[in-house]
Parts: C-alpha cells; structure tokens; sequence
C-alpha cells in the first residue's frame, strides 16, 4: 500500500483570466455533460488498479479552469463518482471562482465528502480584478468565503497575486489584510508570469502592460514572505502559507514524489515513475475516451537523472526540504554522490541549509528559487 | 619533360572582395582543368570558415594547361595566397615561389593598403606584374580613375592594364595570353643541386605531411632521399606530384615547376614554410633566402567552459596543430578559469579562426581571454623576460622597464577622412610618419603604432569613423620601451587573474573605469550584489557594482506540470553555459573580451 492521489481537470470556465496559459475553455459549455462522463469514464478505467493494491486515494483536487461552472448537478456527480472509484480521501478539495460559487452548492459539496475548498481569488481590488480578467468583485469574493465556512468548511485556501499591471505596494498590503480577515486557513501566493500565447502576452509585447518594476515586485514579495508567516500562516512551500496542521496535502504530494493519477483534459499524471500528459482539447479527450484510445501521452524518456533532479528540485520547494534518507532509499547512493557539488557552494553562500538529514531553502534561497534549481539540473 | 619556356608561375594579389576566388575559377574552367560541376564538387569544397568569412587562410595551388596563341602547351601554376594581414610571411614565401602576379583591382573600389602591401612585396620579389581591372561590368565601374590610382599609387604602368569581370569571363582568355607572354620563364640549372622551396603544406591523415613546393633548381623523383635545411629532417620521396587542384603523383618535379612532395612525415612542425628542401646526398650550398621561424604575433588564454574537457581541448589543439605550424600553445593556469592552454598566433583573424574552428568542429565550449602582444620586461636584476599573459607580469617593484612591439601602420582613405585618422591614430599613441596622396582623392597615412593598440579596436574604430573606406595594412617594426602597468579588476574583492590586462599608465584610470562600467553591462544579476573594482597594484582606480537579483521564484504549478517546470530550469541553465563560475560570480565568456568592446 502506497500513498497516491486524484487530480480532476476541468477546463471550463465562464471566462478565461488575460493572464491564463491552463487549459481552459470559455463557451464550450455545450460539451460539460459529455465531459464529465467522460473523466468519470477515465477514473474508473485508470485508478481501479490503484484503488485495488494501494487503498484510497489519499487526497483528491478539482481544479480548473472554474469547476464551479459545471452546473451543481454536474459537479456533484462527478464529486460522488470520484470517491465510489478513488475512495474518501482524508483531504478533497475544490477549486472555487468567487464569481460562481452559490451557498446550496458549497453545502451539498461538504455533504458529499469535499471538506477543502479553494478560492480564485487574486486580489481583493475591483480595478485590478478587471484588468486581470476576472468576472467577480472582491466584495463576491468575501462573501463567497464566508458563505464557505457557513456551509462547514473550516479548511478554506484563497490564492492572491502580485506584480499585477498597475498593482502598488500598498494594493498588496491591503489585499492580504482582507484576506487575513477573512475566515481562511491557507494562502497561496502567485508573483504573474506573462506567458506566451496568452492576451497579457501580446499586450506586454505591444508594450500596453504596465506592469510594476521589479522593485516594487520584489518589495510585495518581501511583504509578504515576512507578514503572513507573522500573522500564523507558515511557509511550508516556496508560495504556499497555512495555519498549522492546514497545510494543502494534495499540493505537498506533487513536491514529495507522491504518485498522481490526473484525469481531464490536459492533465498531468505521475504513476510508476513516468510522467504523461492526457490529450489537451476537450472534445478529443472525450472522444478518445468514448473509442477506448489511450487518452494519455509519455511526456518524454524518463531516466534516472531526470529522476533525481526532480526528486531535488520539487522537495526544495518544501520548507523540510530534500529528506536525505528518501533520496538514498530511491536511488541506492548518498545525495553528495550526485549533488555534493552543487550542494556545498549553496550551502556556503547561505542559500541552502543542511541539517538534521535535511537539504532545505534558507530564507534568502528561497527568493532565488529558479536560480539554485537549475544547479540540481544534470542533463544540460 | 617539360621546357622552362613553357612554365608559368603565377600569383594573383587582390584585396578581399575584388574577386581573386572568382577569377581563379574562371582560369581553372576556361583551361579545362575541372568541369563547372566538378567545381562546384571541389574547389569550394575547402574550409567553410574560409568561404563564410570570403578569405583564404591556406595557400591554394593548382597547375593549369592552357595552349598559347603560338600552338604551345603551356604549365601553369597558379599560388593563391592568403589574403590577410596575420599571413604577410606566408604570403612572402608563395610569391617567392612565382615569377609573376595578377594584380587585380575591383573597378568601383580602387588600391587597398593590404594589395598594396602585396604589391610591394611582389615587387621586392621582382615579379612581373599584369594589372587587372575587375568587374567593369558594374554600372559603377570606373576602369580610367582605377588604372590611374594604379599608376600613382605603385608607378606600374597600367596603359595595358586588362579590363575584366570574373563573373561574367570577359577577359579571361586575354589574362592567360598575357601570362604566357609577359610573365617570364623560370630559370634555374636541372643539374644543380635541389633547391625547393616550401611555401605551404597540410596534414593529410594517408600521406602526412604534404609540402607545397616550388623547384628552384635541381628536381625531385621518387623515391629520393630530401632533407629539410632548416630543421634538418631527412624524408623518402613517397609521393610527388602537381595539384590538379587535388594532388596527382606524377613521380617527378623539375626546375621551375611547383607542386608537393610527400615522405611519411607526421609533423606539420618538420615542414616549415619558408625552408629549403635539398637532397640529403648533394646537398646546396646554402638554403633560398628568406626564411623565417614562427612568431606569434598575439596570445591568448583558453579555457574549456566545462573543466572535464581540457583533455579534448588538448586534443583539438594537437590536431589543429597537426595542420597549423604556426599556432603554437602550453598548458597555463589561472586561478578563475582553472587549467587551460596559453596560444599563440600570427594575429586576430588567426586567433578567432582557430578559437571558432575549436568549437565548431571538435564542438567544445570555451573561454577565451583577451588578446595580448609579447611585452619584453626589464627586471631590476638585468634579466629580461617575455610576457604573453599579464597576469604573469612581474611585481611592480621588480620591473625596471618594459618594450612593447610596435608596427607600421599603412592606412588608405579618401581624403575626406584623413582628419579622422589622425585623431584614432594618435589616439591609439600613433607616431606619425608619413602621408601620401595616392592620387587626387585617396590617401595612404603611415603610422607608428603599438601593436597592442592594433589589437583594441584600431580597426573597427578606423572603419566606423570612415564609412567602412578605411583599408589597413602593418607589419611589426620594433620593440620600445612604454610606460605600462596591469591592470587587475577584483569581483566580489578577489582579482580575477583572467582578466588583468596591461595598458599605458596614463591611460590606465580611464580604461578602468570603462572596463569596469562595461563589466557591470556584461555580468548578470545574480543571487547576491557584485562588487566590481579595478585597480593598478593595490590602488583601486574605479568601483562599481552589480546589483542582487530580485528575485527568481518559479511559483505557479498547475495540475502536477512537473515536465515543463524541469524543462524551464533546463532552458534556463541551457542559457549559461557559456558562463564560467569564479568563485560564486558567474562570468560569461564576452566579460573576458569587454577589454576589446570599451569605447
């Protein structure tokens, strides 16, 4: 019996965020019936052989995509299928758009077995959430989260961004007070990457997005590195702060090697070592279900060297870090046999620490995260 | 056998772009020595880098038949040359081995100094020179004003000149009939002992060394027992022949002729261009004149990148060097670059040839440091040594003097740019010496200069303040004593060894300070500040600082897309692989030649 657990895709949403290179879909709503047959069609197919010789699934995560765009029927009947086939998961959660979040959802949500929910909410700043593209208010937003912990959710994550296109230092702070306000026991933190193909990517190119210097990014992120954690939300993972014994397991098991069954669209699985991708286009995935193809793709050759890089780079993103006995029980040699290189420079220059058999981030590492990963990288 | 009347040794001289390649194409086509499609297959088949860069680095030789007028079949032996500055020397010796040149000059362009360095030199050789006036079938042609640069700048009389275009072939037949007639006849006894000139040669991985040669008197059969006058090795004819333009063994040479001898010989190092080849039994008297040992010209460090390929730089080195008697390289150490090779070569063109030639073909990633002369320094205790790496100049306090090489600079410019010449030249501590004008418009400047000072930028900087009309020349002149000193420059407050350079005292504040602000454009932000300082013994002249990175936090991961988070990490390594780690402080390789790119 091993640990595994259950990612859901769903890639449709009633508006895709300016800055969103996910798989996600606007308008095909046409489609969300078939789809949704279709993932449970998947999970029975792929996670019966895990269900049967490593138990329930430990955690389970919707994500998106907006899977509160699924008419509640919908959502419900994929939650419900989810655990008859995966099993009840110690954590299930669901992501949630302030903007199509209604109480009677939330609540028959809880009853069905969800007990984590996860709020899209980016900033608590009405002129930025239109610049960013998103269809709900800060005001929604509060509300939807109190309306959470009234259906019975006392584990609520919200997600906040920074260095959005005209966002300031004190827009920051004072979206962070809100969410510190706000019943919630998770925060996750996300700094904008403007990625190719999407709006924000042309306009950055057409020089029309005034995003703040790095500068006053880099002071937002400085505030909050420092005041969360003040205010009880450790950081457990390079951008992710909870309340003690809140931390998101599911998240944490992408970082610690767990295995992870990914069903949907463009879903990511890790199983057995090997890392595969299922088709990207709705319409196809659900075709390929319906004809019996394989929906999911080998993303490339695994090796040993891709494993162990990122077996190190993924448990640097945990506060406990790389847990030295881990990587000799799954390679068969020490880390220093293969790190020790790269290793003692960083730990001289104060970026890494090492101590008690773990390799974790000090505090100024973790701000040049990127930089000291890509020294764990082998194959270039 | 044959006659001597009926050789012809020729060279054609042509300043890059004046279509010399083109020209003996059209010789080889129209004698019929290689069809158009065995051209194409062969001729160009030759260094890449050569035709990329539209310059010949190896001497190209081919004999071509062609019947004269008179009914008589002619040999002809047509030496390319090298056409550049870093080559004068070997230039020197393949016109040594000819009796006449082509001097061709494009129609629209005029003289450039490096023709007429060429010019010069064939003339010390007492070459019969046919001027060509190329491409006349532009629409800026201007044969009239070019035929009278000829004649102001040389005094050749160009009345006969021949009035050509390559590209299209007018006039080829009439540049082959004035070979054959105006050229004159080798001389040189058959029966007299061998004297052979080397003017060229190649490894060949069969035959080993090949030797390009020219038969001054005596012959050469196979099977002969040669000596080498110079290094005084002693080889077997094995093979003897003509190049067509590839080598055919036809068994024989005799006087006058040119071709190859090959003997089993592994060193490129034995086969000295310039040498004297003789017969080991008969020996000559004495060797052909002119002959000089290697001497390189610049210096530089390199490094592999990856410090588990110096064993394969080594072997690249080894095997260029198998081809390439004048690169010459040991093993050096640096305290930041770690264990690499000190080089030497003929000159800049050389050195990027063999550094591009390092990574294209043996796909090496390397550091190269900036380019230095030979300084001779004068210690206090009366010793004298040579330095080709600045990190290796003695301390301040045990020098009492140090030279540096100094040329003569030969520019050609309209005469709208001279003021601006001028002002680089002295600039660059030129000695002015002398200025001619070649005719109305164009003007030849000489300059007294120091060879480090060619090496920064002279050039490029000539270029850009003429309009790219600036044409260079030089040729090392002598040793004098300079008031220098090293400059070190200290990341993060440790001296980085690999990039100390030695300038004038006077203008040492100044470069450092540039060196150091261009420093800070080149190094990136890293994980922590830098501090740049440069300094002149421990007197730090000129501070400036690399500021931390903000931040670099690869934060969203959506759905368990591990894949792309590894392949991001790996395009971000990818991208500093030419970054060398000194200590904590990642350089890239362009830090090491900022010295070159400061205004």
């Amino acid at each position: 019996m091993s640990r595994w657990e259950l990612y859901i895709h769903m890639p449709f949403g009633r508006q895709k965020c300016l800055y969103c290179d996910f798989a996600s879909w606007a308008g095909r709503d046409d489609l969300m019936s078939a789809y949704v047959n279709a993932v449970k069609h998947d999970i029975e197919t792929r996670a019966a052989s895990l269900r049967r010789e490593d138990g329930p699934a430990a955690t389970i995560y919707i994500g998106g995509g907006t899977p509160t765009a699924l008419p509640r029927d919908l959502l419900l009947t994929l939650v419900q299928s989810a655990i008859d086939t995966a099993g009840m998961p110690g954590e299930f959660t669901v992501e949630v758009n302030p903007g199509t979040a209604d109480e009677e959802t939330l609540r028959q949500l809880r009853q069905c077995g969800v007990n984590r929910l996860s709020f899209g909410v980016q900033s608590f700043n009405n002129r930025l959430l239109r610049v960013i593209g998103r269809i709900h208010t800060a005001e929604e937003a509060e509300k939807a989260i109190r309306m959470a912990e009234k259906s019975g959710f006392s584990n609520v994550s919200l997600d906040l961004m920074y260095g959005l296109p005209g966002q300031n230092l004190d827009d920051l702070k004072s979206s962070v007070n809100r969410a510190l306000s706000l019943p919630v026991t998770h925060i996750s933190i996300y700094g904008l990457q403007v990625e190719e193909g999407t709006p924000f990517y042309r306009m950055y190119e057409e020089g029309k997005l005034a995003l703040p210097d790095d500068d006053v990014t880099e002071a937002m992120y400085d505030y909050m590195t420092e005041e969360l954690p003040r205010r009880g939300f450790r950081r457990y993972e390079i951008s992710n702060f909870a309340r003690p014994g809140f931390e998101s397991r599911h998240n944490l098991g992408y970082w610690q090697d767990v295995p992870y069954l990914g069903a949907g669209a463009a879903a990511h699985s890790y199983l057995d070592g090997k890392r595969t991708e299922n088709r990207r286009d709705p319409a196809d995935y659900i075709r390929a279900v319906e004809a019996g193809e394989p929906v999911c793709f080998s993303e490339e050759e695994s090796s040993r060297d891709i494993a162990m890089e990122e077996f190190a780079f993924l448990a640097l993103r945990t506060a406990s870090g790389i847990d030295e006995s881990r990587f000799t029980t799954k390679f068969g040699c020490s880390i220093d046999a293969v790190y020790g290189d790269v290793i003692a420079p960083l730990v001289r220059d104060g970026l890494l620490r090492r101590e008690s058999g773990h390799i974790a981030l000090t505090r100024r590492g973790a701000k040049y995260g990127n930089l000291i990963f890509e020294k764990f990288i082998l194959s270039v | 056998m044959m006659q001597n009347k009926n050789i012809r040794n020729f060279s054609i001289i042509a300043h890059i772009d004046h279509g010399k390649s083109t020209l003996a194409d059209r010789l080889i086509e129209y004698t019929g020595t290689l069809s158009k499609r065995q051209m194409e297959d062969q001729v160009l088949d030759n260094m890449d880098l050569e035709r990329e860069r539209g310059i010949t680095i190896k001497a190209q030789t081919v004999r071509l038949d062609y019947k004269g007028k008179d009914g008589e079949t002619y040999e002809m032996n047509l030496i390319d040359t090298p056409g550049h500055v870093d080559f004068t020397y070997e230039v020197s010796r393949s016109l040594a081995a000819c009796e006449g040149a082509l001097l061709v000059v494009d129609a629209t362009q005029g003289v450039e100094a490096q023709t007429l360095a060429n010019v010069y030199m064939a003339l010390e050789h007492d070459l019969e020179i046919i001027p060509v006036i190329n491409k006349v079938d532009l629409p800026s042609a201007d044969p009239d004003r070019v035929r009278h640069e000829i004649e102001d700048s040389i005094g050749l009389d160009a009345s006969d000149a021949i009035l050509a275009s390559a590209k299209t072939g007018l006039g080829v037949e009439e540049i082959l009939d004035a070979i054959v007639e105006r050229i004159p006849e080798p001389d040189g006894e058959e029966n007299a002992p061998l004297q052979a000139l080397i003017f060229d040669s190649y490894f060949d991985s069969y035959k080993g060394v090949i030797a390009h040669v020219r038969v001054m008197q005596g012959h050469i059969r196979k099977g002969m027992k040669l000596k080498m006058m110079a290094t005084g090795k002693v080889f077997e004819v094995t093979d003897v022949g003509c190049f067509k333009p590839q080598p055919v063994d036809i068994g024989r040479l005799d006087t006058g002729e040119v071709g190859f001898v090959a003997g089993a010989l592994k060193d490129v190092r034995d086969v000295r261009v310039g040498d004297t080849i003789t017969t080991a039994e008969r020996p000559a008297e004495k060797p052909l004149p002119g002959y000089r040992g290697v001497n390189p010209m610049v210096y530089c460090g390199l490094y592999p990148v990856d410090s588990s390929d110096y064993d394969n730089l080594k072997d690249a080195l080894e095997k260029l060097q198998l081809n390439d008697a004048a690169l010459v390289f040991e093993p050096e150490t640096s305290v930041a670059l770690g264990f690499g090779f000190r080089c030497g070569f003929l000159g800049l063109l050389h050195m990027d040839v063999i550094q591009e030639r390092i990574e294209r073909e043996y796909s090496l990633k390397i550091i190269t440091t900036a380019p230095t002369v030979v300084y001779h320094v004068f210690k206090t205790n009366g010793d004298m040594v040579e330095v080709s790496n600045p990190a290796e100049l003695p301390p301040q306090t045990e020098i009492n003097h140090i030279e540096e090489p100094y040329v003569r600079a030969t520019v050609i410019v309209p005469s709208d740019y001279v003021g601006a010449v001028m002002e680089i030249s002295q600039e660059k501590r030129g000695e002015f010496k002398s200025m001619d004008y070649l005719d109305t418009n164009r003007v030849m400047i000489t300059y007294h200069i120091p060879l480090n000072e060619i090496i920064f930028d002279y050039f490029d900087r000539l270029k850009s303040a003429t309009r790219g009309y600036a044409s260079l020349d030089y040729e090392l002149a002598d040793y004098k004593e300079s008031k220098l000193v090293k400059l070190d420059i200290l990341l993060n407050g440790d001296p980085v060894d690999a990039l100390s350079t030695i300038v004038h005292k006077d203008r040492a504040v100044t470069r450092g300070r540039q060196l150091a602000a261009k420093l800070k454009e080149i190094i990136p932000q890293q994980m922590f500040e830098i501090p740049i300082q440069a300094a002149v013994g421990s007197k730090i002249i000129a501070r400036e600082n690399v500021r931390a990175h903000r931040k670099d936090v690869l934060a969203k991961c959506y759905g368990g897309d591990i894949s792309r988070k590894r392949k991001l990490l790996e395009k971000q390594k990818e991208g500093k692989k030419r970054m060398k780690a000194v200590g904590s402080v990642e350089i890239p390789q362009e830090a090491f030649m900022a010295i070159l790119k400061i205004e």
